[in-house]
């Protein structure tokens, strides 16, 4: 709460390492009109920190998802204002948010993130294709040899594991070096071991390669890699948690639980 | 159960099924209208018969030598003719009429021939009252006198003429200038002919040259039938006579306007046929795409018991709603374009009525038979590997499994039928006899393009491949995404492009065909044409009179005369051949290089015959043989045969050369033909174009003649090449409209299966505008692989045909490069034509849905 608190006194601190990243101010997403209104997102202000691994927990329906849309450019925001580093994605028409969302957003959904027709290789550069840039190769073998593809690279998704599947999702969205990454449930349709891997790969691109990461996760575990979560109830951030590990972030969670029974 | 499933299924695909079903309508609606259509045009025709025939008809006798002269005599019946059968018992009446259809009528305030251009008859005769006419009088009155001609209205009111208009008439005994008395009208439908009535003595004189009629119609009291009427009245008139009840002139007529109307439907037929075969293909895409999305659905139905037959069956009960309800408006359609078809014919001049339309049952059973046939058919294979669908693929996530056995089969199966059509193609081409050739080019032709057909899939992988090589280099992200989205379901690229195919195959085979004929006909009139100048007549010949105008035409060497003539001729081993002779002056030799095979041109001349090197085969004919020609009425001649021509000259081939000479000696020269066609050559040293204005004007009071320098000449045969060209373009661009559906149809489905990807691309980056280009890509690449696999099989029967037909005239393969091109790029355009609406919805999808989209 404090955090928070600071964050909106001192919104937009200029340049060096501790401008935000991304951030919302008064941000609220309805649905519908009248009767049938239903509000997402009810004024949430938010900053996600630069090089660091944030993680967003809710129960079903609490708006994280949403959140996470709406500060990556693909949603619209009935109210408020976003920023992804020094642009304001508010107001934005489609064709400069396509741009942004190449150029500074990279996404790792819960599954079919890459194109069947293309490589593994193809797959990983495809953000950077789009643009029409070249891709950084020293970086590139960086990435790669981080998420441990070398070997995989010619390969088809189809040929590939869902775990493989993930880790070149992973890689696609560190290759182009965007300033921030969102995660959808990225381990949603891992059995753990390779949710493990591929949650260790993002907390090493945070730790070794400074990224920025914000994760939508319901997973505990999955939740205790990230620096800081932030917890959802309702379209309201109810509650944050600094270093948190499995078990303090599950115990948070039975409170929503609880809350909801009583 | 399974009923309520399909039909819900249908339902919820209604945009997808919408593609297909505009196939089915299609292709029914030509079937069903074809069939309106002539059905309402025979019941109309045989009305028009039955209400102006007479009871019998007496003609003068003809074996159809008469037929086969140009501008021969008109047979007559002699005037006691009437009063031998008006005193019959049962007869009524007795009338003598005359008509010819040898006369021409001009407008002399415009000087052109007034009447159907389409190729219907002029004619003209004698107005004389019967029970039975099929025109009444509405302006004017009958003609009177030898000033005066009615004229039929449809053919004034074409021409602009009315009441006292003046009206040039044209005929074997020189040009009258006439007046319009009055104009009549069609009772029933006009066939199409023009009409024009003098009274009898002016038609007895002017179009017969003697006081005779050409027919002598009976009309009896009702007492005697119509067969006893005729047998009564041919020993009345003795021999010599043909007489016809009204059931066969009825039939007899017929049978004349029956072959047009017969064209009209075959062509229509042609047009249902291509339709079908195209619109199958996309009835199988649509199916087959359906059959792949549901997988997963299919997979559950069959994992809680539903059997193979079940699922099999539902897919092919959804394609009978399909079938039902594209077949019921095909149906209707074709009603609606039988109507226009019948307005179309009016304009042309043939008055059918659409109120009186004739549809019967056959009309509703051959539509419903067509659409529910062919649509069953296509979706059998899709139906079928629905069936195969294992409970499994319920709990997999769908993908489309490689099916390396099926494709293995699929290779074999496609390159054996295509190394068998190639084989005959070759087989074709080397064939020494036209005729099996032409049935192993038939062969080959069908064998070919269903290899294409079935290897298709297997070429669209590998020649997209290369083809699409320079996508990427050229419109980067999109042209590589375009090149493989292209390429990940062969099976449906193949069908798509296979529609296209067929459409350009046979485009592209036709142009080949065709410019090869205008190329060897252009080398062949510069090879063996000597004359400058050619002067044709319609049907009818030339007159004496125009003979003469022609000869006083200043700057010309010579003019040669041509007759048609009709003879028997009897042979050497004792067979006899009915043939026409080919009659010409002695300067023909100099007008024409006739190819030599054997013996002597010259010969034609000094006495001698000439045939063709197949007729000369056909009867083992050699130089010196002696045979005998009959040429009716008595006259017989012997001849020697001088020449035979060699093959493979369309002016020489199936032609028989004679003197005019030498038919003179035999024929009295009042019993002649008249010319069919006249030769010029100009003066050495005069100006050529000046003499062919010389000669026009000589000739300018026959606007029925054509006179022609050899550029002009060229022309015409080019014009007549090209009118058929035309006619096969029409019949194309419809399996090239129906093809392009196909495209849209594989393209939207494409889309809507692909909404996640679409989705996750637009998340990452992707522009619209680099999407709808992605689309639009596919498309291109998917139009140019078929039209490059419909060139490639085009120009192989082009080219074989030409081959086949090497002795048969078509000398020189010309093989139209611009248009190839041309078809080539269009169909460039095309793909992109058909990409518009799936990349507008795939650029207007919503990026969030679209991820969110199972």
């Amino acid at each position: 709460m404090t955090t928070a608190a600071t964050a909106v006194q001192d919104p937009r601190l200029p340049g060096g390492e501790t401008a935000p990243a991304a951030s919302a101010r008064q941000l609220t997403k309805a649905y519908g009109a009248g009767e049938t209104r239903v509000t997402a997102l009810d004024s949430v202000d938010v900053d996600i920190q630069r090089g660091r691994f944030t993680a967003i927990m809710g129960p079903s329906g609490s708006g994280k998802s949403t959140l996470m849309h709406c500060l990556a450019g693909l949603d619209t925001v009935s109210s408020g204002r976003i920023f992804v580093g020094d642009t304001e994605i508010t107001g934005l028409k489609d064709r400069q948010l396509t741009r942004l969302r190449r150029d500074k957003i990279g996404f790792i959904f819960q599954a079919f993130n890459l194109l069947p027709t293309l490589s593994a290789l193809e797959n990983i550069t495809l953000p950077m294709d789009i643009a029409g840039r070249r891709p950084d190769r020293a970086w590139l073998d960086q990435v790669v040899a981080t998420v441990g593809l070398a070997d995989r690279l010619k390969h088809r998704p189809t040929q590939l594991s869902g775990g493989q599947q993930q880790r070149v999702a992973v890689a696609r969205a560190l290759a182009a070096r965007p300033e921030i990454i969102f995660g959808d449930e990225p381990t949603g349709n891992l059995d753990s071991r390779s949710g493990a891997e591929v949650l260790t790969f993002l907390r090493r691109s945070v730790d070794e390669l400074g990224q920025t990461i914000v994760m939508v996760t319901h997973d505990p575990v999955a939740a205790s890699y990230a620096d800081r979560v932030l917890f959802l109830a309702d379209g309201v951030i109810v509650d944050e948690m600094h270093a948190p590990t499995a078990d303090s972030v599950l115990e948070r969670m039975r409170r929503f639980d609880g809350k909801r029974t009583s | 159960m399974l009923l309520k499933t399909s039909l819900r299924s249908f339902l919820a695909h209604k945009g997808r099924m919408a593609l297909s079903l505009i196939a089915v309508v299609l292709s029914v609606a030509f079937v069903s209208g074809t069939l309106v259509f002539s059905n309402t045009a025979t019941s109309t025709f045989d009305k028009l018969f039955a209400s102006t025939a007479s009871d019998v008809s007496v003609r003068p006798h003809s074996d159809d030598t008469a037929d086969r002269q140009v501008g021969g005599k008109v047979g007559t019946v002699p005037v006691q003719t009437v009063q031998k059968v008006s005193g019959l018992p049962g007869v009524k009446s007795a009338v003598g009429e005359v008509l010819v259809s040898s006369a021409v009528l001009v407008d002399p305030a415009t000087n052109k021939t007034v009447g159907p251009t389409s190729g219907a008859p002029t004619l003209t005769g004698s107005w004389v009252e019967t029970p039975r006419k099929s025109l009444e009088i509405t302006s004017g009155r009958a003609p009177q006198g030898s000033g005066q001609v009615l004229l039929d209205s449809d053919t004034a009111k074409k021409a602009g003429l009315r009441l006292d208009s003046p009206l040039r008439l044209i005929t074997a005994t020189g040009s009258y200038d006439l007046k319009i008395s009055g104009i009549a009208t069609f009772r029933t439908t006009n066939p199409g002919a023009a009409l024009a009535f003098l009274d009898t003595p002016t038609a007895q004189r002017l179009l017969l040259d003697s006081t005779a009629y050409t027919s002598v119609e009976v009309f009896g009291d009702g007492s005697r039938s119509n067969d006893e009427l005729r047998t009564e009245a041919a020993t009345a008139v003795g021999t010599g006579f043909d007489l016809k009840t009204a059931a066969e002139q009825k039939a007899e007529n017929a049978k004349s306007v029956g072959s047009f109307l017969d064209f009209m439907k075959y062509a229509m037929l042609g047009f249902a046929g291509i339709s079908l075969l195209v619109g199958g293909f996309l009835i199988i895409n649509t199916f087959s795409m359906l059959v792949a999305q549901r997988t997963r659905e299919i997979g559950l139905l069959r994992a809680i018991g539903g059997s193979r037959g079940q699922v099999n069956g539902s897919v092919l009960v959804e394609a009978l709603i399909l079938a039902v309800l594209g077949s019921t408006l095909g149906l209707f359609g074709g009603i609606g374009l039988a109507v226009l078809l019948i307005q179309l014919m009016s304009a042309v001049g043939m008055n059918l009525t659409s109120a009186a339309l004739e549809i019967g049952a056959s009309v509703p059973i051959a539509s419903y038979t067509v659409g529910i046939v062919i649509t069953l058919v296509a979706a059998f294979i899709p139906a079928r590997r629905a069936g195969k669908i294992s409970p499994m693929s319920a709990l997999r996530d769908h993908g489309t499994p490689t099916e390396a056995r099926a494709n293995r089969i699929r290779a074999a199966a496609g390159l054996v039928l295509t190394a068998g059509g190639a084989g005959l193609l070759v087989a074709a081409a080397q064939a020494g006899k036209a005729a099996t050739g032409g049935a192993f080019l038939g062969l080959g032709v069908v064998l070919t393009l269903i290899g294409f057909v079935v290897i298709g899939p297997l070429l669209a992988t590998g020649l997209i491949r290369v083809l699409g090589a320079v996508l990427p280099a050229l419109f980067g992200p999109s042209g590589r995404l375009a090149q493989r989205n292209a390429m990940r379901n062969p099976r449906r690229t193949g069908a798509t492009a296979a529609a296209l195919m067929i459409g350009l195959a046979l485009v592209i085979g036709a142009s080949v065909f065709t410019s090869s004929m205008v190329s060897s006909t252009n080398a062949q009139i510069d090879k063996s044409v000597g004359a400058d100048y050619v002067v044709q007549g319609n049907q009818n010949g030339l007159t004496p009179a125009m003979v003469s105008a022609a000869k006083s035409a200043k700057g010309l060497a010579h003019l040669t005369e041509q007759k048609q003539l009709a003879a028997t001729l009897t042979l050497p081993d004792g067979s006899t051949s009915k043939t026409q002779l080919a009659a010409v002056s002695p300067t023909f030799v100099d007008d024409f290089r006739l190819p030599v095979k054997a013996g002597s041109a010259t010969t034609i001349t000094g006495g001698g015959i000439s045939v063709d090197e197949d007729f000369a085969t056909r009867h083992h004919l050699s130089v010196g043989d002696r045979l005998t020609a009959d040429y009716g009425q008595g006259h017989t001649q012997s001849l020697v045969l001088g020449l035979i021509t060699a093959k493979g000259n369309s002016f020489s081939d199936g032609n028989l050369f004679i003197g005019l000479d030498t038919v003179a000696k035999a024929v009295p020269a009042a019993e002649l033909p008249q010319d069919a066609a006249l030769f010029g050559k100009a003066e050495a040293g005069a100006d050529k174009a000046r003499t062919l204005d010389a000669l026009q004007t000589a000739l300018k009071a026959y606007p029925q003649l054509t006179v022609q320098d050899q550029a002009g000449y060229k022309k015409i045969v080019q014009d007549q090449i090209n009118t058929l060209l035309y006619m096969v373009y029409g019949l194309l661009l419809l399996a090239i409209v129906v093809a392009v559906l196909g495209v849209v149809n594989t393209l939207a489905l494409s889309v809507v299966e692909r909404t996640r990807e679409i989705g996750l691309l637009r998340a990452i980056g992707l522009s619209r505008r680099q999407l709808r280009r992605m689309i639009r890509l596919e498309s291109v690449v998917i139009a140019v692989f078929g039209a490059l696999l419909g060139t490639g099989l085009g120009l192989a029967w082009g080219i074989t045909a030409q081959r086949v037909l090497v002795d048969k005239g078509l000398s020189t393969l010309a093989i139209p490069t611009e248009k190839i091109v041309v078809i080539l790029l269009a169909s460039a355009v095309i793909g992109l034509l058909a990409a518009l609406l799936p990349a507008f919805r795939a650029g207007r999808m919503n990026v969030l849905a679209a991820i969110a989209t199972d």
